[in-house]
């Protein structure tokens, strides 16, 4: 591989893995806002520790998309110098709107939410997560702009060898963000459904202690794999109006992206069928059918996957443009990158985060396996008599 | 405009070093306050609530660099490839240290991340140091040589010196002995701010010039100016829910 190859593969890598995270984070945001929400309204323990066990699994799962997060904002000046000079001026005004406007506030309420369980006062915190869902939902609005401008450069003229930003409507209406938007969004829900409906599956299946609780979660999981399916596979289809105005022969390029399409619209289908005309009219029984729990595990993983070849699609379709019709990603290239750098950045990159991001997933796993009575996210208490002595000096 | 996108630039990346300097201080002295687990846990705890509202200022400062400086952003991050590389990957290892350290029971675990949490400290102090100085050449030079180290251990020790105030006021008498009082906290941030800010002082003619057109920073501000009293509330917030006076609870820490 050369230089070029290596860059964008790395780019690729970081950026998949960084949506795996991503995916879910955005979808079981809401789903812990929700029921936090319940939890402030009834003060019933019941919804109390859903709110912790399925919290804890988001927040395992948020330290993922923060760290994979920080090397994709670095890598567009670290191996992409030659966008940030040519496109710049427009391309980095959303990102910069994004990690002030929605990111920097994202991080800080997460971390008064995590650390201020029994300490903020109720209503407050409550309000936190709901803040930190709204800014999770805001800052995916600003990413797909920026991606957006990427695919269809809107809003931009050409002056004096580099764009300049002319009109920000036209750039924040970009008809390849208005249905992509939604399409992602809806993926996130899908997604966050699909793993608390697997994991509560699990429990059920090995028949452990919360029976009650998962009988819960798993049907609160199908609702919201529901609504997600409706609003992916709706806007899914929407897509293909801008797609063929502003990228006609996208999928037709390379095998890969019609590839990468083709198997998300099957994965897609198969499972929007079988939630609207199977789980959906039997969830109330679905808690008790046994039998089929372990088929909802088996599924659990496919809308991961059906995100990761949706971006296949978007992404390798646009080559060999970076900025479509403008910018080709190798005149994008920093001009002083070498073998050695890059060979350096891919192993600590990918093969960092490539590590962490399989004991994440075990831990994540871990939570489920181990079930409510084992969270420590937002527990009242020391979890054992050496740590008592010390927390009460905290 | 000009000047108060430069302001916001330099007011980021200072409140970056004042703050997250001593969560990045904290780690560092790790092994060294914390002879034993139960120690150790509770100086992560100390620190805990404060890490991601401090780290983010970083991000803050990544995006306005893209945001209102695009052509420093590209010649800066790829002039300093390797020490770039070398922050991130630290950051990224303590990080990890901090959210996995508790997520399982065995002692070599937790202890295992510990010293995660304490090599990617000591790995950003140094590669800041080191990038200050290949910024103040001018990014002429290799980006790694002896004054670049000089300039790391520089940034460690007022990194340290940082944590060690830091950990004085949030657990006064226990880990480090000592009490300090905010404003000597104040103060230690100013320490580890000053060699940040002493080079924004010299480059920012350079900064100025490579600003963004002025279509650019109307948008920026009308989109970002409108949320800074909510940023700077909720950061306020942070450090008034977790200041040691009204700390006095008994949670377990979630780090
Ligand atoms: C019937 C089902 C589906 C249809 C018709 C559909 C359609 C599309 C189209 C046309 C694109 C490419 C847009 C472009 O290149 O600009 C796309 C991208 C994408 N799809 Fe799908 N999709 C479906 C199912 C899914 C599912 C099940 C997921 C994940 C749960 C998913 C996640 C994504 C993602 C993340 C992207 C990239 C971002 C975007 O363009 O929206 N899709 N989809």
């Amino acid at each position: 591989m050369d230089v070029l190859d290596l860059a964008r593969t790395q780019f690729a890598v970081t950026g998949s893995l960084h949506f795996l995270f991503v995916v879910l984070t955005l979808g079981l945001a809401p789903l812990v806002a929700i029921m936090h929400t319940r939890h402030a309204m009834t003060g019933r323990p019941a919804h109390e520790r859903m709110t912790r066990f399925w919290g804890q699994i988001y927040v395992i799962n948020y330290a993922l998309g923060i760290v994979t997060g920080l090397v994709m904002e670095f890598q567009f000046g670290m191996s992409w110098s030659g966008l940030s000079h040519y496109a710049g001026d427009v391309f980095g005004a959303p990102l910069a709107i994004e990690t002030l406007g929605a990111f920097f506030l994202e991080s800080t309420f997460l971390g008064l939410w995590i650390f201020g369980w029994h300490r903020l006062p109720r209503w407050l915190h409550l309000a936190c997560i709901w803040l930190v869902t709204l800014t999770a939902y805001v800052s995916a609005f600003w990413i797909m702009v920026a991606n957006s401008f990427l695919q269809n450069p809107a809003g931009a003229v050409e002056r004096g060898g580099h764009l300049v930003l002319t009109d920000f409507g036209a750039l924040v209406t970009n008809p390849m963000l208005t249905m992509a938007l939604p399409h992602v969004l809806g993926a996130g829900l899908w997604t966050g459904g699909f793993v608390v409906m697997g994991a509560s599956a699990y429990h059920l299946f090995r028949r452990t202690a919360d029976r009650e609780f998962f009988t819960g979660s798993l049907r609160l999981g199908v609702v919201a794999a529901f609504v997600g399916s409706l609003v992916t596979v709706g806007f899914g289809y929407a897509q293909f109006g801008p797609v063929s105005l502003f990228q006609p022969d996208k999928f037709n390029g390379t095998p890969l992206a019609g590839l990468g399409l083709g198997f998300m619209i099957l994965i897609g289908q198969l499972l929007q069928a079988l939630i609207m005309f199977v789980l959906l009219p039997t969830v109330y029984w679905l808690p008790r059918w046994r039998w089929a729990h372990p088929i909802l595990m088996l599924i659990t993983p496919l809308p991961f996957l059906a995100a990761i070849l949706g971006w296949l699609a978007r992404e390798v379709g646009r080559q060999p443009w970076l900025v479509h019709g403008r910018l080709t990603v190798a005149d994008a290239m920093s001009p002083g990158l070498t073998k050695g750098m890059i060979t350096l950045s891919f192993v600590g990159f990918v093969g960092v985060l490539g590590l962490l991001a399989v004991v994440d997933y075990l831990l994540i796993a871990r939570t489920v396996r181990r079930g409510p009575a084992a969270v420590t996210l937002g527990a009242d208490g020391p979890a054992d008599s050496t740590e008592r002595a010390h927390a009460l000096s905290l | 405009m000009d000047i108060l996108w430069t302001g916001v630039f330099a007011l980021l990346l200072v409140g970056y070093f004042a703050l997250e300097g001593s969560g990045i201080g904290v780690g560092m002295l790790l092994p060294a306050l914390g002879r034993t687990q139960p120690d150790r846990d509770r100086v992560v705890a100390a620190m805990a609530p404060f890490v991601l509202a401090n780290e983010v200022w970083l991000v803050a400062v990544a995006g306005v660099l893209f945001g209102a400086f695009p052509s420093i952003e590209g010649e800066v991050l790829s002039g300093l490839y390797p020490l770039v590389v070398t922050l991130l990957v630290s950051w990224i290892l303590r990080d990890a240290g901090l959210w996995f350290r508790r997520r399982l029971d065995g002692h070599a675990w937790r202890a295992g991340w510990d010293w995660m949490i304490c090599l990617g400290s000591y790995g950003l102090a140094l590669s800041w140091g080191m990038a200050l100085v290949a910024m103040a050449g001018g990014l002429s030079g290799p980006p790694i040589g002896l004054p670049g180290l000089g300039g790391g251990l520089v940034v460690a020790a007022a990194f340290a010196f940082h944590g060690w105030t830091f950990l004085s006021w949030r657990l006064p008498g226990q880990v480090t002995g000592a009490s300090r009082t905010g404003g000597a906290l104040l103060a230690s941030a100013g320490v580890a701010a000053l060699p940040v800010a002493v080079l924004l002082a010299v480059l920012a003619p350079w900064l100025l010039e490579h600003i963004a057109p002025s279509a650019t920073l109307n948008v920026l501000s009308v989109m970002i100016l409108p949320f800074a009293p909510l940023m700077l509330g909720a950061q306020v917030w942070v450090w008034r829910t977790f200041d040691p006076r009204r700390a006095a609870d008994r949670i377990p820490s979630f780090f």
